[in-house]
């Protein structure tokens, strides 16, 4: 899967789950932020990137995720071969 | 009228919020889709004699115990309880009996005087199930409880020992979170005690608590919707077309109906009922109630635990005949010493009754009655081990499976014990009472912990949500 298939499919994604406009989905844009993230739905957002990608994010990952630059970058180096 | 708090589902946990939440003060109303409160605290009565459902014993409740101030704060401490022998749950493993002793020191000693070798493990092993409120829960929810006691013992068959009472919880290997099992054994072991009497008079008593603090009940009102309003819940809407208006919304169903009912909302994203919707399930189990011929069989004040095989922690899962049994019974109300009611529970997964799933209770063909019959008799033959010519014994038998608990309780699947918690993705399967809506709170087994004893204290994590943590710590200050 190519970068621009991650980011075009994560936005998309992201979008329909957490009822955003795509085009607030800048690459360095809060994800926080963007997604209205609390501790709560936060772990909704780990949930669905298992859930597409197969990629258990740990708690300690989460932390350095802060741009959705970070979750492209940390999908692409952790998808499975 | 409005209420300051209505509880949707009248199981143990939605009960105990909707008293502890009277008694504080707030105007309480219960919604009850059955014909009767009480969930898996239910009875029903046959020729005379009422069955429980989910109810067999509870840990704790001794003076200074884990459970002992919270029943003393919902009032039932004052029910008929009788407090199980010295060796309280007796383990068959191989056709060898293992006993598990009240208080922690004795656990570890008798134990190990069969496994002489395991001594100091069993030691350390006590130790930390003394411990288990005061260690840090993340620690015990990132380990596998099958891992820990396969590193802690040598002796395999002290693995399956150790995990043999715990037929109580989804004793499932590749699952099963530490926090889970130590939770689960722990307060059985400072002390074990069965009611005299059935289940119901734990519901009677939550609800007759509930209405003399100005609390309400009521029965055959099923929630179908949940209507949200600048981001708060406000109402209620029932199938039969009443709406109860409220402040805070408690839900004691399970998680994905719960969130099912949020049909529209600005604070609940889809991303939140997908995640709900796809929690698994733990297993469920087919209960034979057997009313036993009078006088002919000894009341047992203890509990019998009995495996065919040395496969503990694996027997769930695999065809054949009926692999694992617990045997209960009753406390004679009339002091005879001989038990009328045993009861005999094995674990049933859903692939085994998916054949029905379309049917309905009293509706489910010969078929259905047949494969019933067959489990009663391998669990009936499993409990012979320990109780030679049960079967000659008994008078009359009723078999519940995961089908009767999903049509009764609506719960998915007749899952026993909720939402399947798993140690390799504790942040997903454990979940907490707070939801993307504010003042929508999830309380029940699959919240946390399960059993009477999980129940009680996630009731109190629920409530604590409302009337804050340092209020809930005071009540529960013994």
């Amino acid at each position: 899967m190519t970068r621009e298939e991650i980011v075009e499919k994560v936005n998309a994604l992201l979008s329909e789950e957490f009822e955003v406009e795509q085009e607030g989905i800048e690459p360095e844009a809060n994800v926080k932020e963007t997604l209205s993230l609390d501790s709560l739905s936060l772990v909704d957002l780990v949930a669905i990137i298992q859930q597409t990608y197969k990629i258990k994010i740990p708690i300690a990952d989460l932390r350095e995720i802060k741009t959705f630059n970070n979750l492209y970058d940390y999908i692409e180096s952790h998808l499975p071969a | 009228m409005k209420y300051d708090a209505i509880v949707i589902g009248s199981g143990l946990g939605g009960l105990e919020c909707a008293c502890i939440l009277s008694r504080n003060g707030l105007r309480t109303l219960v919604l009850e889709k059955g014909k009767q409160p009480g969930g898996c605290m239910q009875s029903y009565m046959r020729k005379g004699l009422r069955y429980d459902t989910g109810f067999h014993y509870v840990g704790g409740l001794g003076e200074g115990q884990s459970l002992h101030p919270a029943f003393r704060y919902l009032g039932l401490l004052d029910l008929p309880w009788h407090r199980l022998d010295e060796h309280f749950d007796r383990v068959t493993v191989g056709g060898r009996t293992y006993p598990f002793a009240e208080g922690f020191d004795s656990f570890a000693r008798t134990l190990a005087s069969h496994f002489p070798g395991e001594r100091h493990a069993l030691e350390r092993y006590a130790q930390l199930l003394s411990n288990v409120e005061r260690t840090d829960p993340v620690k015990l929810l990132e380990t596998g409880a099958y891992a820990y006691l396969k590193e802690t013992f040598r002796n395999p068959l002290l693995t399956n020992v150790l995990g043999g009472a715990s037929l109580k919880m989804e004793l499932r290997r590749e699952s099963l979170p530490l926090f889970t099992f130590l939770h689960g054994n722990s307060s059985f072991i400072e002390s074990s005690w069965r009611l005299k009497g059935d289940s119901s008079l734990i519901v009677r008593s939550l609800s007759d608590s509930i209405r003399r603090q100005g609390g309400e009940i009521i029965c055959g009102a099923e929630v179908e919707e949940l209507i949200e309003k600048e981001g708060k819940i406000v109402r209620a809407v029932c199938t039969d077309g009443n709406v109860y208006e409220g402040d805070i919304f408690i839900s004691d169903v399970h998680p994905a109906v719960t969130s099912s009912w949020v049909k529209r909302s600005g604070k609940m994203k889809p991303v939140f009922r997908s995640r709900m919707a796809r929690l698994e399930n733990t297993f469920g189990m087919c209960t034979v109630s057997l009313r036993i011929k009078s006088g002919t069989l000894p009341y047992f004040n203890w509990n019998h635990y009995v495996y065919r095989k040395p496969n503990v922690w694996s027997f769930c899962a695999e065809d054949g005949p009926v692999g694992g049994v617990l045997v209960s019974c009753r406390v004679p109300e009339d002091g005879n010493g001989y038990t009328d009611q045993v009861d005999l529970l094995t674990p049933m997964r859903w692939e085994q009754c998916r054949k029905w799933e379309k049917t309905c209770v009293g509706n489910r063909g010969e078929d259905y009655r047949q494969m019933k019959e067959r489990m009663a008799d391998q669990c009936v033959a499993l409990a012979e081990e320990v109780i030679p010519g049960l079967g000659g014994r008994v008078a009359e038998r009723y078999i519940s499976t995961p089908l009767t608990y999903r049509d009764y309780l609506a719960a998915p699947e007749g899952s026993a014990y909720g939402t399947r918690k798993d140690f390799r993705n504790p942040l997903l399967t454990m979940l907490s009472p707070r939801t993307p809506v504010p003042n929508l709170l999830l309380t029940g087994q699959s919240v946390v912990l399960h059993g009477l004893h999980g129940v009680t204290m996630t009731a109190f994590l629920t409530c604590a949500e409302i009337l804050g943590k340092e209020e809930i710590k005071r009540i529960l200050k013994d």
